[in-house]
C-alpha cells in the first residue's frame, strides 16, 4: 500500500530535492564495455554482483531478488537505447503509517554502468536494442521516493540518442566517464 | 547498434463538441426565455377571447406559479445533469409512462413552433396593414392567410438550417433578449406617460367564459357554481404562459460552474423577465387599450398597446414597428427551440432504442438525424396549416403536453425522493418530517395544482384533449412498436457526437489553448474518471487549461494514418469525459493519441502542451510507484532542455492521492 497524502500538490518543481549528478556515482571499475551482448538476466546479475563487491555492499542476493522482482513489473528500458534496471520501494503493510516503512539496506544510491556496442534485446521490448544498461540501487524507504523518481528522470533525460551512440564507441570506460561528464556540464 | 527511437505518438486528434463550451447564466436564461417569454406577444389575446377581460390576473397566477416549476426543475436538474422529462419518468416510473410523457411533449413541441411562426406572421401582417396607407399602398393583407404563408415559410428556413446542422448561438439568444429588455422598458415607460394622460383602469377580477372555452362543461353550472372550477378553468387556460420551461433542464447541462448556484440565478432571472414582461404586458393591454379597440387587436395585442399610446402617430407606428421586430426575432427563435428540442428529445428516444432505425439515418452530407427533422418540420407546417393562421384555435389546442409532461415530472420528482434518498445539491423547500419519514409538501403543492389544472383542462380544452390524445396515442405506438423491433439493438447509454480534427503534430494542440497554465489528465477508463472529476474541482478555470488524454494503442502495420471515428469504447470513454465536464461546469479539452506506448504519450503530450500537472489515475495492472517510474522515466527521456517542472499527481478511488515532483 502507497503512502498517500490529500494535501494540494506543489504547483511547480520548488520542492524537488537536490538533483544528484549521475557521474558522481560511477567510477571506472563500476563501467564496463561487453561484447558480444549477454543475456539481460544475466547482465543484471554480474552488474549487481560488481557493484555490492566494489562498494562494499555484502551479500548481491538480496539486491537482485528486489532488482528482478522490479523487472517483472513493467519495462524499465527506455526507447532511447538505455536500460534502467533498479530496486524498487519496498511495500508497507497494508494501513501502516509512513513511519513504520521496513528498514532499507542502503543509505545512498550506488550504481554500474555497462555499454553494449552491438545491442542488446529486451525480452520485454523486443524491438528496442538496448545500449546503455545503467544498474542502481537506492534506498527503497518511502521518504526517499521522491528523489529515485527524480533520479530516474535524469538519468533518463541524460542518455540521450546522441549521448549513448558516442558511448557505444568509446574504447574504454574511463572514456565512457569522461563522455558522461561531458554531458553532464 | 543504437536505435532510433520508437516509441513516440504517431496520430494526434482534438476531440471537439458544442456540449464542452459551457454558458454563463445570463446566457443560458436568455436561451430559455427566447423560448418561454415569447408567449408575451401572444398569452394575451388568447385567454382573454377564453375567459374575458379578467385574463391577465390569471396570467399573473401563471406567471407567479412559475417559481414553482422552475423549483421543480432546480429540484430535476440536482438530481440529473442530463435530465428533462423522459429521463426523469423513466427513472421514477419506467419506460411506458416515460413513452407517454414524451410523446405528450413532442405535440407541444409542435404547436410550439405553429403558434409561434403564426403569431409572428399576424404582428407582421397587423404592421404591414398600417404602414401600407402611409406609404400609399392600396393592399390590405388578409392577416390569417398572411401568417400561414409566414408561419410555414419560418419553419422551413428553420428545418433547412437544422438540416445542414447550423445551430443557434446562445449569443443570438443574448442579443435577442437584450433586444426584448429594451423593448419591454421603452413600452413600460412610454405606457407610464400614457397613463399619466388618459389614466388606467385595472381589468376586473373576474371571469366570462363563452361556451366554446368551457368545453364539454358547457352544459354544466360547475365553473360558476364552485369557484375553484371556474378558477382552474381559467387558470388553465392561461397556462401556456409556462411554455418553453423545459428548455432549463435541456440547458443546465451546459451551464458554466458554479453549476448549481448558476442555475439558481437564471432561474430568477427567467421568473423576474416573465413575470414582469408576459404578465405586465397583458395588464397594460387591457388598461390602456379601449374594450372595443382591443378586439381588433387579440392576435396581436402589443402591437395595439403600441399604438394606443400617446403621441404622435409615426411614433406610435415605429414602436408597432419594433415591438414587432423584436416580437418576429424571438418568435421565430421559438420555432428554432422546438425543433431543435423536439430533435433532441427523438434522439435521445433513439439511442434508447425507442425509435425506428429508418429514423435515425444521418443525412449524407451534413451528418444530421434529417428524417427526424424532416417529421418534426412536416408535423409543425401541417399544424400551421390546418390552424389557418387562426391563432386562438392553436392557442386552444397548445398546453396539453405541457401541462401533462409537467404532472409526469413532478410525479416523478416526488417519487424519487421517495426512492433515491441520497443527498442533492438542493431540495424543493416545505418538508415535513413525521416520524422517520420525511413529506414533500411543497411539491405535493405543486403536484396537486398541475394535477387539477391538467385534469379541469382535459374536459375544457376540448381542442387540446382531441388532438393532444390522438397525438399523444401516435406518437406512443410509434415509440411502442419501434421499442418491440428493436429489442435487444438498443445501446443503451447516450453516446456524445464529437467532432474530430486531426492535427500534425502534439504541438500543433496548443493552438487551441490560450490560458496561462495547462494540467494534463490521462483517462483510459470510461468507468474509473475520479481523478478527473478530482482535477476539475480544484481547476481555476481563470488561469488554467485542463487538457484530457486519452492514448489509442496501436503496434505493427496500423499504426499510423488519419484517425477518422472513435471505436465504442472510445465513444464512451469520451462520453464519460464530457458528463463529467458537465457536472462540474467546467471546459476541458479532449484530446486522442496514437501511439504504442501510453506513458511516451503522456510526457510527449504534456511536455508539448507545456502542462506544468499531470494527473493520473489508478491501473488494476500497475501500482502507483510503477506508474510513477515509468512516467519518470519517459518524461526524461522526452524531455528537452527548456522543459520546466511537472508535479505528478496519481489520485485513488477514495480521493486519497499520491504527489511527486519531476
Amino acid at each position: 500500500m502507497p503512502a498517500t497524502k490529500t494535501t494540494p500538490p506543489a504547483k511547480t518543481g520548488a520542492a524537488r530535492s537536490k538533483s544528484v549528478r549521475v557521474s558522481s556515482l560511477l567510477s571506472e571499475d563500476v563501467i564496463s564495455i561487453v561484447s558480444p551482448p549477454p543475456e539481460k538476466g544475466a547482465l543484471i546479475e554480474s552488474m549487481v554482483k560488481l557493484l555490492c563487491g566494489k562498494k562494499g555492499l555484502g551479500d548481491p542476493a538480496p539486491f537482485l531478488a528486489k532488482v528482478f522482482e522490479r523487472e517483472k513489473k513493467i519495462s524499465t528500458t527506455l526507447d532511447t537505447g538505455l536500460s534502467l534496471p533498479h530496486n524498487p520501494r519496498t511495500e508497507r503493510a497494508p494501513g501502516a503509517p509512513a513511519g513504520l516503512d521496513p528498514p532499507s539496506l542502503l543509505t545512498n544510491i550506488f550504481a554500474a554502468l555497462t555499454v553494449i556496442p552491438d545491442g542488446m534485446t529486451d525480452p520485454m521490448e523486443k524491438d528496442i536494442p538496448i545500449s546503455v544498461m545503467f544498474l542502481f540501487l537506492s534506498p527503497d524507504r518511502g521518504e526517499f521516493f521522491p528523489m529515485h523518481l527524480q533520479f530516474l528522470r535524469s538519468v533518463a533525460s541524460l542518455f540521450q540518442p546522441s549521448l549513448i551512440g558516442a558511448l557505444a564507441k568509446a574504447p574504454t570506460p574511463a572514456a565512457v566517464l569522461e563522455l558522461i561528464r561531458k554531458a553532464e556540464k | 547498434m543504437v536505435g532510433k527511437p520508437s516509441r513516440r505518438v504517431a496520430e494526434v486528434v482534438v476531440l471537439s463538441t458544442a456540449m464542452l463550451t459551457f454558458i454563463s447564466f445570463w446566457r443560458a436564461a436568455a436561451i430559455v426565455l427566447c423560448d418561454m417569454a415569447s408567449t408575451a406577444w401572444y398569452i394575451g389575446g388568447i385567454a382573454e377571447q377564453a375567459i374575458g377581460k379578467g385574463a391577465p390576473w390569471f396570467i399573473l397566477g401563471v406567471m407567479a406559479f412559475s417559481a414553482c416549476i422552475l423549483a421543480l426543475e432546480t429540484e430535476s436538474a440536482a438530481i440529473f445533469v442530463r435530465g428533462g422529462v423522459y429521463k426523469v419518468v423513466r427513472e421514477a416510473m419506467g419506460r411506458n409512462l416515460a413513452k407517454v410523457s414524451v410523446s405528450a411533449l413532442m405535440f407541444d413541441f409542435t404547436l410550439t413552433g405553429a403558434i409561434s411562426s403564426v403569431a409572428a406572421g399576424q404582428y407582421l401582417a397587423g404592421l404591414l396593414n398600417h404602414a401600407f396607407p402611409h406609404l400609399h399602398i392600396g393592399w390590405r393583407l388578409n392577416p390569417d392567410a398572411f401568417s400561414v404563408f409566414f408561419a410555414v415559410a419560418a419553419v422551413l428556413y428553420f428545418w433547412r438550417q437544422n438540416i445542414i446542422g447550423i445551430e443557434e448561438s446562445s449569443d443570438k439568444s443574448l442579443k435577442i433578449m437584450r433586444l426584448v429588455a429594451v423593448m419591454g422598458l421603452v413600452v413600460f415607460g412610454w405606457s407610464l406617460v400614457t397613463i399619466w394622460f388618459k389614466g388606467f383602469s385595472l381589468p376586473p377580477f373576474s371571469v366570462s367564459f363563452d361556451p366554446h372555452s368551457l368545453g364539454w362543461l358547457a352544459g354544466t353550472d360547475w365553473p360558476r357554481k364552485i369557484g375553484a372550477v371556474g378558477l382552474l378553468v381559467a387558470f388553465g387556460h392561461a397556462f401556456l404562459g409556462l411554455s418553453g420551461v423545459e428548455t432549463l433542464v435541456q440547458v443546465y447541462r451546459e451551464m458554466e460552474a458554479p453549476k448549481h448556484g448558476n442555475l439558481k440565478k437564471a432561474c430568477l432571472v427567467i421568473f423576474l423577465t416573465c413575470f414582469l414582461l408576459t404578465a405586465g404586458m397583458c395588464f397594460l393591454a387591457v388598461g390602456i387599450i379601449p374594450d372595443a379597440e382591443r378586439a381588433k387587436y387579440l392576435d396581436n395585442l402589443i402591437a395595439g398597446l403600441a399604438m394606443h399610446q400617446v403621441g404622435p402617430h409615426w411614433a406610435r407606428l415605429g414602436l408597432q414597428a419594433f415591438v414587432v421586430g423584436v416580437g418576429s426575432l424571438i418568435l421565430c427563435g421559438a420555432v428554432n427551440t422546438a425543433i431543435v428540442g423536439s430533435n433532441g428529445v427523438l434522439n435521445r428516444m433513439a439511442e434508447d432504442g425507442v425509435m425506428p432505425e429508418w429514423f435515425r439515418y444521418l443525412h449524407p452530407r451534413y451528418g444530421t438525424t434529417h428524417r427526424m427533422i424532416n417529421m418534426v418540420a412536416l408535423l409543425q407546417i401541417g399544424a400551421v396549416i390546418a390552424s389557418r393562421g387562426n391563432l386562438y384555435l392553436l392557442g386552444e389546442a397548445y398546453a396539453f403536453g405541457l401541462i401533462w409532461s409537467l404532472v409526469f415530472n413532478a410525479a416523478s420528482i416526488t417519487a424519487l425522493r421517495f426512492r433515491r434518498l441520497g443527498p442533492r445539491e438542493w431540495r424543493l423547500p416545505f418538508n415535513v418530517r413525521i416520524g422517520g419519514t420525511e413529506l414533500p409538501v411543497g411539491l405535493g403543492f405543486i403536484l396537486a395544482v398541475l394535477l387539477a389544472v391538467a385534469c379541469v383542462n382535459l374536459l375544457t380544452k376540448r381542442t387540446a384533449t382531441v388532438a393532444g390524445i390522438a397525438f399523444t396515442v401516435g406518437f406512443y405506438a410509434l415509440f411502442w412498436a419501434a421499442e418491440r423491433f428493436n429489442r435487444g439493438k438498443a445501446r443503451g447509454e447516450h453516446r456524445e457526437k464529437v467532432n474530430l480534427r486531426n492535427e500534425e503534430t502534439v504541438e500543433q494542440v496548443l493552438k487551441h489553448l490560450d490560458k496561462p497554465n495547462r494540467v494534463l489528465v490521462a483517462v483510459r477508463d470510461p468507468h474509473g474518471l475520479h481523478h478527473l472529476a478530482k482535477a476539475l474541482e480544484t481547476l481555476d478555470e481563470e488561469t488554467t487549461e485542463l487538457v484530457v488524454l486519452y492514448c489509442r494503442i496501436h503496434y505493427g502495420m496500423s499504426f499510423g494514418g488519419d484517425v477518422e471515428s472513435l471505436g465504442p469504447e472510445e465513444e464512451h470513454l469520451f462520453t464519460r469525459v464530457i458528463e463529467v465536464a458537465e457536472r462540474s461546469g467546467k471546459t476541458v479539452v479532449p484530446l486522442m493519441v496514437v501511439s504504442n506506448d501510453p506513458f511516451y504519450a503522456i510526457a510527449q503530450s504534456a511536455q508539448a502542451v507545456g502542462a506544468g500537472e499531470v494527473v493520473l489515475g489508478t491501473s488494476g495492472r500497475l501500482s502507483l510507484e510503477n506508474q510513477l517510474e515509468r512516467l519518470a522515466m519517459t518524461w526524461g527521456a522526452m524531455q528537452k532542455a527548456d522543459q520546466g517542472a511537472v508535479t505528478v499527481r496519481v489520485v485513488q478511488k477514495g480521493g486519497a492521492e499520491m504527489v511527486a515532483d519531476l
